[in-house]
C-alpha cells in the first residue's frame, strides 16, 4: 500500500464519477456521479493525510469537511429535484431549458 | 503484507462497485452499489488508521444512500429496471472526459515525487482530531455546522409544498412529450389526481 | 487460541439466546392469548422445521440477490454488534478505538437491509413496510446517537472497552437514567418489534416478510433474533457495566445482563401498542429527541 496506489484508485473513482455525472440524464443519477467524485476526493485526502502530513490533524479536518460537502450537496440537490418536479413533473436534465419559474 | 492484500481487494471493490453504479438497470442496485463503494473507501481509511473518518464514512453514507434510494423510487420511471431503457446523453464525450481525467490524474501522480513522511505508529489519531475540531479549527468546524443548518432550512424552503409566493405548484407546466409539443402529464391547476410521468424523451 | 475460544463461546451463547428469545416470544404470545402454550420450549423448533420443509414461493420478478443480501446482512450486523462487545478487560473480537461509532454504522445499515428486504419481493405491502420503516428507523437512530455519545462522555472515549471500564464504580444506567430507556426503544426498532415494528407488522399482513416463505422466512426470523442478541449485548455493555461484576467470571456476567435486557425488550414488544406512523413521527421528533438532548446535557454537566 503506497500513496501512489491510493491516489490512482482515487483517480479511477473520480473518473468514473465524472463519466456518470456527465452522461446521466436523470437528476438523481447525476448526483450519484457527483457523490462518486467526492468519494475519490475523500480517499485522496485520507491518503495524503496518512502518508505526507505525519498525522497532522488538519488533514482529518479536511476529510470531515468533504463529508459535510456531500451532505449539503445531497440535501440541496434533492430539494431542487423536488421543486423542479413540482413545477414541471420533470426528472431529467433535458426538460430544463429555462431557469424561469 | 496482509494490509496490502486487504488494500488491493478493497480498492478493487470500490472501483468495481463504483462502475456498477452506472451499468446496472435497477436503481436500487445502483444506489447500494455506490454505498458499497463508500464502505470500501471507509475500510481503506481504517487501514490507514483514520479510525474516526473510516467508520463515520460508513455511518453517513448508509444513511445518505438510504435517502437516495427513496428518491430513486419516487422519481424514476423504472426504478427496478424491469424494462430496459437508456437514460444517457453525450455518451462518448462523457467516456472521454472520464478516461481523460483518470489518465491525467494518474500521470500527474506517477510523475510527481510525492513527499513521504508517514504517520507515526501508535498515534492517537482520534484524540488529535477531537482537539483539533474543538481547538485550533473550531471556527471552521462551527462554520461547517452553521452551513449544515442553513442547508436544512434551504432544503425545506425549496421543497415545501407551500412555496414562498403561494402554492409551490402554482403555474406548474410539465414539459412536452415531443420537442415543443403539448404539456404532458397531469394538469396541476385542474387538480386531477392522475399523476402521469412526462419524462420528456 | 484464546480468540478461537472466544468465537466458540460467542456462537454457543448466540444459539442459546436465540432459542431462549424464541421461547420467550412463544410464552408471551400464549400468555396474551390467555390459553398458555403447550411446551413453549419446543415451539420455536417446530416452527423452524415447518418453515424449512415449506416450499419457497416467489413473486413475479423478485430481486433475488438483494433478498439474500438483506438476510445475510441483517445476520452479519447482529454478529458485528456482538463482536464489538468486550468480554473482559481489553478483550474483544473487533478491537476498534471507535467501536461506539461502528455500532452506530451497524444501526444505520440495519435500516438499509430492512429496506432491501421489503424492496426485493416486488410486492406492494412489502414495499410499504420498507418505506414506513425507513421513515421511523432514521429518526430513532438519531436518538441513539445522542444517547451513546452521552455514555461515551464519562469514559472520555469512543471505545466500548473504555466505556465499560468507566462504569466500575457506578453503572451508566444510574448515572444517566434517561439513557437506557431511550436506547431500548431503539432496540425495539432495530429488531422490528412491538411499538416500533413498522416493517413486519400485522397491519400489513407481515410487511416486508409478507412474501417470504420457506427457508427465507426462517433466515429472516433468525437474523432478527441475532440482531436482538447483538443489541442486548451492546446495551448491557454501555449501560449495565458489561462484564463487570463480583464473584462470577466476566463473560457470565455479560451473558446474564444481555439476557436481562433481552427479556425486557421482548416483554415491551408484547405489551406496548403500536401507534400510527404519523403520530410516532411526532412523538420521536417532538418528545423523544429533546429527551435525548437532555440526557446528553446532563451527562455533559456531570462529566465536567
Amino acid at each position: 500500500m503506497t500513496l501512489t496506489a491510493i491516489l490512482i484508485v482515487s483517480a479511477a473513482l473520480f473518473g468514473i464519477g465524472l463519466f456518470g455525472a456527465l452522461s446521466q440524464k436523470s437528476f438523481v443519477m447525476l448526483m450519484m456521479g457527483l457523490e462518486l467524485m467526492l468519494n475519490g476526493t475523500l480517499l485522496a485526502t485520507v491518503g495524503f493525510w496518512a502518508f505526507t502530513l505525519a498525522g497532522l490533524p488538519k488533514g482529518q479536518l479536511l476529510a470531515i469537511l468533504i463529508m459535510a460537502v456531500m451532505a449539503v450537496e445531497l440535501a440541496i440537490g434533492f430539494a431542487l429535484v423536488v421543486a423542479v418536479y413540482r413545477k414541471r413533473q420533470a426528472d431529467v436534465t433535458e426538460s430544463l431549458t429555462t431557469m424561469k419559474n | 503484507m496482509m494490509t496490502s492484500i486487504l488494500f488491493y481487494a478493497l480498492s478493487a471493490l470500490a472501483i468495481w462497485s463504483g462502475w456498477r453504479v452506472f451499468r446496472v438497470d435497477s436503481m436500487i442496485r445502483a444506489t447500494f452499489a455506490l454505498m458499497v463503494s463508500f464502505i470500501a473507501v471507509g475500510a481503506i481509511a481504517l487501514l490507514l488508521s483514520a479510525d474516526y473518518i473510516g467508520v463515520a464514512t460508513v455511518f453517513m453514507m448508509a444513511v445518505e444512500m438510504m435517502v437516495m434510494g427513496l428518491f430513486m423510487i419516487m422519481f424514476m420511471m423504472n426504478p427496478a429496471g424491469l424494462n430496459p431503457m437508456q437514460m444517457v446523453h453525450q455518451y462518448r464525450f462523457s467516456i472521454g472526459a472520464g478516461v481523460a481525467s483518470f489518465v491525467g490524474l494518474s500521470v500527474a501522480v506517477l510523475t510527481t515525487a510525492l513527499p513521504v513522511s508517514p504517520l507515526p505508529p501508535g498515534g492517537e489519531t482520534l484524540r488529535d482530531l477531537g482537539t483539533e475540531l474543538l481547538g485550533n479549527s473550531m471556527l471552521i468546524f462551527e462554520t461547517a455546522g452553521v452551513t449544515l443548518l442553513a442547508t436544512m432550512v434551504g432544503a425545506v424552503v425549496l421543497s415545501s409544498a407551500s412555496g414562498r409566493f403561494g402554492s409551490g405548484s402554482q403555474g406548474a407546466q410539465p414539459p412536452g412529450l415531443t420537442e415543443g409539443g403539448a404539456p404532458a402529464g397531469r394538469k396541476v391547476d385542474a387538480g386531477s389526481g392522475h399523476s402521469h410521468h412526462g419524462g420528456g424523451h | 487460541m484464546i480468540v478461537v475460544l472466544a468465537i466458540l463461546g460467542l456462537f454457543a451463547f448466540l444459539i442459546a439466546s436465540i432459542w431462549a428469545a424464541a421461547t420467550l416470544d412463544a410464552v408471551c404470545r400464549g400468555w396474551i392469548a390467555g390459553g398458555g402454550t403447550v411446551s413453549p420450549a419446543f415451539t420455536p423448533l417446530r416452527t423452524a422445521a415447518l418453515w424449512l420443509s415449506q416450499q419457497r414461493l416467489t413473486t413475479e420478478a423478485p430481486d433475488r440477490l438483494n433478498a439474500l443480501l438483506s438476510i445475510a446482512g441483517y445476520f452479519a450486523l447482529g454478529l458485528v454488534g456482538l463482536a464489538l462487545v468486550p468480554i473482559g478487560p481489553d478483550t474483544t473480537l473487533i478491537a476498534l478505538p471507535t467501536s461506539v461509532v461502528a455500532w452506530g454504522a451497524c444501526e444505520s445499515l440495519v435500516v438499509v437491509v430492512v429496506f432491501l428486504h421489503g424492496w426485493s419481493p416486488n410486492a406492494p405491502l412489502a414495499l410499504i413496510g420498507a418505506y414506513r420503516y425507513v421513515a421511523i428507523g432514521l429518526p430513532i437512530m438519531l436518538l441513539s446517537m445522542f444517547v451513546l455519545i452521552a455514555a461515551a462522555l464519562p469514559a472520555q472515549s469512543l471505545d466500548l472497552r473504555d466505556i465499560v471500564t468507566s462504569q466500575s464504580s457506578v453503572w451508566n444506567v444510574i448515572r444517566q437514567p434517561l439513557g437506557l430507556p431511550l436506547f431500548i426503544l431503539l432496540g425495539l426498532s432495530l429488531t422490528l418489534r412491538g411499538p416500533f415494528d413498522y416493517a413486519d407488522s400485522a397491519d400489513l399482513a407481515g410487511g416486508t416478510s409478507v412474501e417470504a416463505s420457506g427457508p427465507d422466512r426462517l433466515g429472516w426470523q433468525i437474523a432478527r433474533l441475532v440482531m436482538l442478541t447483538g443489541f442486548s449485548a451492546v446495551a448491557a455493555s454501555v449501560f449495565l457495566g458489561g462484564y463487570l461484576g463480583p464473584v462470577l467470571p466476566g463473560p457470565l456476567w455479560l451473558a446474564i445482563k444481555t439476557l436481562a435486557i433481552m427479556t425486557v425488550v421482548i416483554g415491551l414488544s408484547h405489551l406496548l401498542a403500536r401507534m400510527p406512523v404519523a403520530r410516532m413521527m411526532g412523538l420521536i421528533w417532538i418528545g423523544l429527541l429533546p429527551l435525548s438532548f437532555l440526557d446528553l446535557i446532563l451527562a455533559g454537566v456531570l462529566a465536567l
